[in-house]
């Protein structure tokens, strides 16, 4: 990191920064030649970007470097998983709805070993309720809010050609398939796959079959790919912008990201450690998280462990995990607020600082899972505070987003509506959190159906919808078509209707008590009345699954026969809208990139037009020097 | 949405019942207010020919304003809870028993220890455990040998303070009385104390909300709590069997550890080798 903050906002320094920012292009050309050299070792074709590229299909689509073709793999990869995933919680919801009634449509196609006579057996029910989380998890949401985001939005929100180590890029999607493929491998295991909880507490992954050693293995990797990712963020962010963007120059995508890179780079590697020894646990027999006196297949065991030790090290990195999973979008509703409502983000600096306060508290609140877990009452108590501390920044955001509406000129387009989704459910999950953060309140609904409620409204509400509405916005830069408009907004409506169908009522079954994970909800008395909303529930999320295909073919049809896009088609301001709608190949720009003012410049005075985007120079004189005048207007502002 | 919970029979639980009521209150009148802003900003400020959105950064007074009233809202309510959290969960704070009962989770099923006619537990010894002898009780304790131990259903008496002592045998499970408002998982390897009370006599589940394996749905205890006089009479009668049948080994029906009958020497002591939570500090 030898930069030196190309901030250019040192007003005045003209000269020194031209001299600068020359350095810097002289930099980037040796970036570029040694990256060529590095491609030259692998294939004699030529390298000249002026010329059409003659690589290999192979280096092109698979393993490539370049980000935009890194991006379309995490997309790809992710939808596929979104499905399998989905199928899995059909499985679940079936047999929560109608328990002992045979699947319909596969249930006689699944092997016996996990259904008989078509009817899903605990010990499936089980391993679908485990699968279904660790693959949303591992393998749609972080790859897509992380992997996918983070390789189409930080390059091009920059104003640079690519990341800072395309090769290592690759390498952290490489990792994804075989990672997927170990965490899967057990569903050809004997004694089936995982079935633990995604959470994968021993003893019980000790215990159980070789499915849970494999997917310890996999999602290790899965963790290194994540590790790998981060870092290559942060060293872009930080070395790679383009002259004349300051660090508050960035869009809020590209700081979430940032500060997620961060997340991970301190938190993955804590999850890594407790994975490996959980993995001696469960290979070598070690007994790291197995206590003394436990009896394990009709033996005493006399080693020495700590059961919990596993949970702290998991939920140190797990906390932090879940917002892993939503800062990234949190920053991509913003752009999507600012740019459909026409103003700038309202309060843009406390926006960044709420962002790192939540990166920075998440670390300080992992037991706020552990509430029930055994651990000592008194830290029950250190959590819960920091834990309602955490709503906080939440909540500023939330009102931040608000004040970025009021006033605006709000267009309807379905990137909004998916991003109005995510405010609305968000707030929702924000708020059965403060219940569960209240750790005397949190002590009946631990462990219920209260928790898959929260979850979902985060996870689903929120990262998805976030998901959602940053593939509609960046579409049209990524593939060059837009994507439907009409299929759309019946996505969205179907989305969020059933969305909220399906887990609202779930916050219902917590309270009365339902507890999660369990495969037969009709064995307890108490629950008797709530199998009718179980059945609700089905249906809803039948529903949602299959809104999800009109997703799927409109990208499909989009890519082939959608409307062509310009290079600014929502007339917004950051730098990917200044590249050709898709980026040039290798490059991603066709002229060079200066910045003069922040992201957010919608509905400016200094401008006829709506919008002033990051790049433009104004050509009027509205002050000796234009540059430095609007960079300090925008900056005192954006500081008021 | 409160009227869902199932029906609340313990005092500890009256005060939980309150506080969710509180936060529910609370967060209700959140969502409506942020909703109620946002379709009204949809409304007012959507799309309209000729008006320019307002140009505007923000305030950081404003900024200010709205962090420190959630800050205070919110730690508020954090202290406010702590309250009821110390009070439940305190190791230091679980208060006398009245009657104490040793709970432990195996897969899939409950197993309940009494300390007998003498008053006490016998010793465990975590190395003894096995499929037979799943308290790892020592055999060598007189104190032991009397104590009384059943599966699945058991008995407590209405308005006396009862402590649980709760642990594992194999893997985590977790102690959910839902009319009661307690859950609290059972770790192998720690012993930890649980408290409650009940005010009106009737049958309970008890749930397991630990994720414990493939039976883990299956996994479902029954509490009966009787008056006290039922209470009594129900524990009389057990006492009397197990008397009986340390008196006569070859019969020994009810309890499990029946080895050598004769020298009721029990001097009183009990010794837990398993390590309470509040010793290990985590
Ligand atoms: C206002 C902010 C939030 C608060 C106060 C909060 C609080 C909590 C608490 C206390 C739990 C543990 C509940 C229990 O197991 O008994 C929990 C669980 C969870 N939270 Fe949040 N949360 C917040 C926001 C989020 C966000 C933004 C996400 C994800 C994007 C998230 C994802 C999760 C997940 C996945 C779990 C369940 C993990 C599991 O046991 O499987 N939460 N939350
Ligand atoms: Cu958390
Ligand atoms: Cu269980």
């Amino acid at each position: 990191m030898v930069r030196v903050p190309a901030h250019g906002s040192q007003a005045g320094k003209g000269e020194h920064r031209e001299k600068f920012y020359k350095l810097i292009l002289l930099r980037n050309m040796a970036t570029e030649v040694l990256t060529q050299a590095h491609h030259g070792a692998h294939d004699d074709h030529g390298h000249d970007h002026d010329h059409a590229h003659h690589e290999s299909f192979i280096r092109k689509y698979i393993f490539s470097t370049d980000h935009k073709t890194i991006a379309k793999q995490f997309l790809l990869s992710a939808l596929i998983f979104l499905f399998v995933g989905g199928g899995m919680a059909l499985i679940l919801r079936w047999q929560l709805a109608y328990p002992g009634q045979p699947l319909p449509l596969i249930g006689h196609l699944l092997s016996d070993s996990f259904v008989t006579d078509g009817v899903v057996q605990p010990g499936f029910f089980m391993q679908m309720t485990t699968m279904h989380a660790s693959v949303m998890i591992f393998f749609v949401i972080i790859p897509l809010a992380v992997g996918f985001f983070g390789n189409l939005c930080i390059p091009l929100q920059i104003g640079t050609d690519d990341m800072a180590f395309p090769m290592v890029n690759m390498f952290s999607f490489w990792l994804v398939p075989p990672a997927a493929m170990c965490v899967m491998s057990g569903f050809f295991m004997d004694g089936g796959a995982a079935a633990a909880g995604w959470t994968h507490y021993p003893p019980l992954s000790v215990t159980s079959g070789a499915g849970h050693t494999m997917w310890t293995v996999g999602v290790f990797f899965a963790g290194f790919s994540s590790i790998l990712g981060g870092l290559n963020y942060i060293v872009t962010v930080l070395n790679k912008r383009a002259p004349g963007m300051g660090m508050f120059d960035m869009p809020l995508t590209v700081w979430a990201l940032f500060i997620t890179a961060v997340l991970i780079s301190l938190g993955t590697p804590v999850l890594a450690s407790d994975l490996a020894v959980l993995f001696f646990d469960q290979f070598f027999h070690s007994s790291f998280f197995i206590p003394e006196g436990m009896l394990y297949a009709d033996n005493v065991h006399t080693g020495g462990g700590q059961p919990i030790l596993f949970q702290h090290l998991f939920w140190f990195y797990s906390h932090p995990a879940v917002y892993i999973m939503l800062l990234p979008l949190m920053g991509v509703v913003s752009d999507v607020m600012s740019t459909f409502s026409r103003r700038p983000i309202y309060g843009y600096k406390a926006m960044v600082f709420a962002m790192g306060a939540i990166g920075g508290l998440g670390f300080i609140v992992w037991g706020h899972h552990m509430f029930q877990s055994g651990m000592n009452p008194l830290l029950g108590t250190t959590f819960m505070l920091s834990t309602i501390v955490i709503a906080v920044p939440s909540a500023i955001k939330t009102f931040n987003w608000l004040g970025t509406l009021w006033r605006g000129s709000i267009r309807f387009s379905v990137p909004m509506l998916q991003a109005l989704g995510f405010l609305t459910t968000f707030v929702v999950g924000g708020l059965s959190g403060i219940f569960m953060a209240a750790a005397p309140a949190d002590v009946f609904i631990h462990d219920t159906y209260f928790i898959v409620a929260h979850i979902h409204y985060v996870l689903f509400g929120g990262s998805l919808f976030g998901i959602f509405a940053g593939i509609y916005y960046w579409f049209p830069k990524l593939f060059g078509r837009h994507m439907n408009e009409a299929w759309g907004q019946i996505h969205f409506f179907a989305s969020f209707i059933l969305f909220n169908l399906t887990f609202f009522p779930m916050h219902l079954l917590g309270i009365g008590g339902h507890m999660r994970r369990i495969s037969d909800p009709t064995v307890y008395e108490f629950l008797a009345p709530f199998q009718d909303m179980n059945e609700f529930i089905t249906l809803a999320a039948i529903g949602l699954g299959f809104a999800q295909l009109i997703l799927v073919f409109n990208i499909i049809f989009s890519l082939k026969f959608g409307k062509k896009a310009t290079r600014n088609p929502w007339r917004a301001n950051s730098l990917e809208w200044a590249c050709p709608s898709p980026p040039v190949g290798h490059g991603n720009f066709d002229r060079q990139i200066h910045v003069y003012r922040g992201p957010y410049e919608f509905s400016s005075p200094l401008t006829k037009k709506d919008y002033l985007p990051q790049w433009k120079k104004l050509e009027e004189k509205p002050a000796e020097t234009p540059v430095t005048a609007q960079k300090t207007e925008a900056g005192e502002s954006t500081k008021a | 949405m409160l009227e869902y919970f199932p029906e609340n029979v313990s005092s500890i639980g009256i005060e939980h019942d309150h506080l969710f009521a509180i936060i529910y209150y609370l967060c209700v009148g959140i969502f409506f207010l942020v909703n109620i802003t946002l379709v009204y900003f949809l409304i007012k400020y959507r799309r309209r020919r000729g008006v320019k959105a307002y140009y505007f950064h923000g305030n950081n007074l404003v900024e200010f304003t709205w962090t420190l009233l959630p800050t205070l809202l919110f730690a508020g309510l954090g202290f406010y809870s702590d309250d009821l959290w110390t009070r439940m969960k305190y190791q230091d704070a679980v208060p006398v028993a009245d009657v104490e009962v040793e709970v432990l989770g195996q897969q899939y099923l409950w197993h309940y220890r009494y300390p007998g006619p003498d008053g006490v537990f016998g010793r465990t010894i975590p190395s003894l455990r096995s499929s037979e002898n799943v308290f790892a009780i020592d055999p060598e304790d007189p104190a032991g040998k009397d104590d009384l131990t059943m599966s699945n259903v058991f008995y407590l008496p209405i308005n006396k303070t009862i402590v649980v002592h709760l642990s594992s045998v194999d893997v985590l499970h977790s102690f959910f009385l839902p009319n009661f408002r307690i859950k609290q998982d059972a770790v192998p390897g720690l012993k930890i104390d649980v408290w409650f009370d009940c005010f009106k006599a009737g049958d309970y589940e008890l749930a397991c909300a630990e994720l414990c394996g493939s039976g883990h749905y299956s996994m479902r205890g029954e509490l009966r709590m009787l008056s006290e006089d039922a209470y009594n009479e129900w524990l009389q009668g057990k006492y009397d069997a197990i008397l009986a049948s340390i008196e006569q080994p070859a019969e020994a029906a009810s309890a499990d550890d029946m080895m050598d009958a004769g020298d009721e020497m029990s001097d009183g002591t009990e010794i837990v080798e398993e390590p309470t939570q509040a010793e290990q500090g985590h």
